[in-house]
């Protein structure tokens, strides 16, 4: 009996064991739990959970059926958020590398200037976030362009943080000796810099992707909240929020998880591609 | 003595030097906007305004000056944030330890950390309210989320860098799946967790701000809301912007200082790799 159990157990072992299997798994595995939790919330057990209705927290059918009769304004409305998401991650990341590379460089002062960028990654965006609408009151006539200016700035700032602390990790910490075979051919700080550092800090830049593309969709969607001009995924959020309309909020909560998961995929993809050239180079 | 100075106002130069520069470039601008605007306190005011507003002792709103003002509702909001940061921190590292512990449930749950990551805090304000019954809770719960997130999925990164030889020599002791967990995993977890610890922190204060907006019933974020709509003097705002800012670059240096203080043995070798000056 028990030598049978024994059997059946290792049996189970070398089916978990399989590289397929395994893959399958991390697959399958959340894709699961994720139909699991949907069942509970469709059925309203979720409900009875967490105490609440069906008002505050309606059932995924009601949500998908607001969010297709609403297709246009959703869809104009994320489109907003994508945009200023991405242009604030592009720019504060490639102005972030370039301030690592600085620092690199100039390791006295450079080192401080990060710690000052650092200083500014801890200010709340809610902060930023009105400052940046008053300063660019002046650049546009058009308030949803002015609103957007101030909007991609804001999270501009919040990557740029995120990117040069880690860029500056990945020019810096270098393999050992490496740096000084390096000295010892004569090369020039370019040199080093293209050929040596700059290659050794791509992993980190996608470290610092990983949390940058989160943070800059959130940093989006706050400062949504405080910009003149009424649209983008994070504001509608909170205008039927005030307004009660908790069905609407929750589409839009919705497309909000979407546009994250999506750039984050985006990113695991390219991340993908890329290191695993890095690592055959 | 002197030399000793010496040595830390060498070191803190840099610093200072890039705080002036800060500080110039926002006086030039505050010029700038001062002679084109008429009021040049909405859109940028000199820095020595803004020190004035705070030591001023004119009333602003309810028979309070604006610092007075400021701090109470600080107290409120920042008391709020770090019971949410602690009720965070403690439970992402349960959850990380968890899901080192157990592959599927790091399968399982790992995706939905993301997810939750996504979901806008001012979402779930109004779910979590109706669950709590609560604004208070429903803040603190908010806080907590929020930090959870980078604590957890930082601890579960530093359980995954223990290398290969470590477990081989554990092994070779013949150690405990507790021993190995004890003196091993945990101890190289935890300079993750307070890496966690410091993003988290400034999220948390960002989060109860945030939630403040949202209902009126004091806080910093409802001061903010209503110095920005002009219900009182702008400087509130102002002084606000430069609270929250204090507020959340302290919290990270808090936390940088508790890690020194734990982890004494890290001070040398994470100074030197991460370039920390400040």
């Amino acid at each position: 009996m028990s030598d049978k159990r024994k059997r059946d157990k290792s049996k189970v072992s070398v089916f978990f064991a399989n590289e397929k299997v395994k893959s399958a798994e991390t697959f399958v595995l959340p894709v699961l739990f994720g139909i699991f939790i949907m069942l509970l919330w469709q059925t309203g057990v979720l409900h009875r959970l967490l105490n609440t209705d069906t008002f505050t927290l309606p059932l995924p059918g009601r949500i998908l059926a607001i969010m297709s009769d609403n297709r246009d304004k959703i869809w104009m409305n994320t489109m907003a958020t994508v945009l200023v998401a991405l242009a604030g991650l592009i720019s504060g990341s490639l102005i972030g590398y370039l301030i690592a590379i600085f620092a690199a460089l100039n390791r006295k002062w450079g080192a401080s200037g990060l710690g000052i960028v650092a200083a500014c990654n801890a200010i709340p965006i809610v902060a930023l976030a009105p400052v940046m609408t008053n300063l660019t009151k002046d650049v546009s006539h058009d308030a949803n362009t002015r609103s957007m200016a101030a909007k991609i700035i804001v999270v501009s700032i919040v990557s740029i943080a995120n990117m040069s602390f880690n860029a500056y990790r990945g020019l810096t910490e270098l393999k050992p000796f490496s740096e000084d075979l390096m000295a010892s051919y004569a090369a020039p700080k370019a040199v080093t810099l293209l050929k040596l550092r700059m290659p050794n800090s791509i992993p980190y830049v996608f470290t610092a992707l990983r949390v940058a593309v989160p943070s800059s969709v959130i940093s989006a969607l706050v400062s949504e909240y405080f910009a003149e001009y009424i649209i983008g995924v994070g504001r509608q959020i909170r205008e039927n929020i005030v307004l009660a309309q908790y069905p609407s909020a929750w589409a839009y909560i919705v497309s909000a998880c979407l546009i994250g998961i999506l750039l984050y995929s985006i990113l695991m993809i390219i991340e993908g591609i890329v290191l695993k050239r890095h690592v055959k180079a | 003595m002197m030399s000793r100075f010496w040595y830390k106002f060498k070191k803190w130069l840099p610093t200072l030097v890039w705080i002036l520069i800060f500080a110039a470039v926002w006086e030039a601008g505050a010029f700038a906007v001062a002679a084109v605007k008429r009021t040049p306190e909405n859109v940028l005011p000199h820095i020595y305004q803004i020190v004035e507003a705070a030591f001023s002792s004119k009333k602003v709103s309810g028979g309070k000056t604006a610092s007075d003002l400021v701090l109470y509702s600080a107290s409120l909001t920042l008391g709020r944030a770090a019971l949410g940061f602690l009720i965070g921190s403690v439970s992402g590292f349960v959850l990380a330890l968890i899901m080192k512990i157990s592959k599927i449930v790091e399968k399982v749950i790992f995706p939905y950390l993301m997810i939750i990551q996504m979901i806008p805090i001012l979402g779930m304000a109004p779910i979590i309210l109706s669950v709590t019954g609560d604004i208070n809770t429903s803040r603190i719960v908010i806080a907590a989320i929020l930090t959870f997130y980078p604590v957890a999925t930082g601890t579960l990164a530093g359980f995954n860098s223990v290398e290969r030889s470590k477990y081989d020599l554990m092994h070779i002791y013949a150690a405990k799946k507790t021993d190995l967990y004890t003196k091993v995993l945990i101890p190289s977890a935890v300079p993750y967790f307070f890496t966690g610890l410091k993003i988290a922190a400034p999220m948390a204060i960002t989060a109860s701000i945030l939630v403040d907006t949202l209902q009126g019933d004091g806080g910093l974020g409802t001061l903010l809301s209503q110095s920005l709509k002009h219900a009182m003097s702008v400087y509130v705002f102002w002084l606000i912007v430069f609270f929250s800012a204090f507020a959340g670059i302290f919290s990270s240096k808090l936390m940088g200082s508790i890690e020194h203080l734990v982890l004494p043995h890290k001070r040398t070798a994470r100074a030197a790799g991460k370039g920390e000056a400040v």
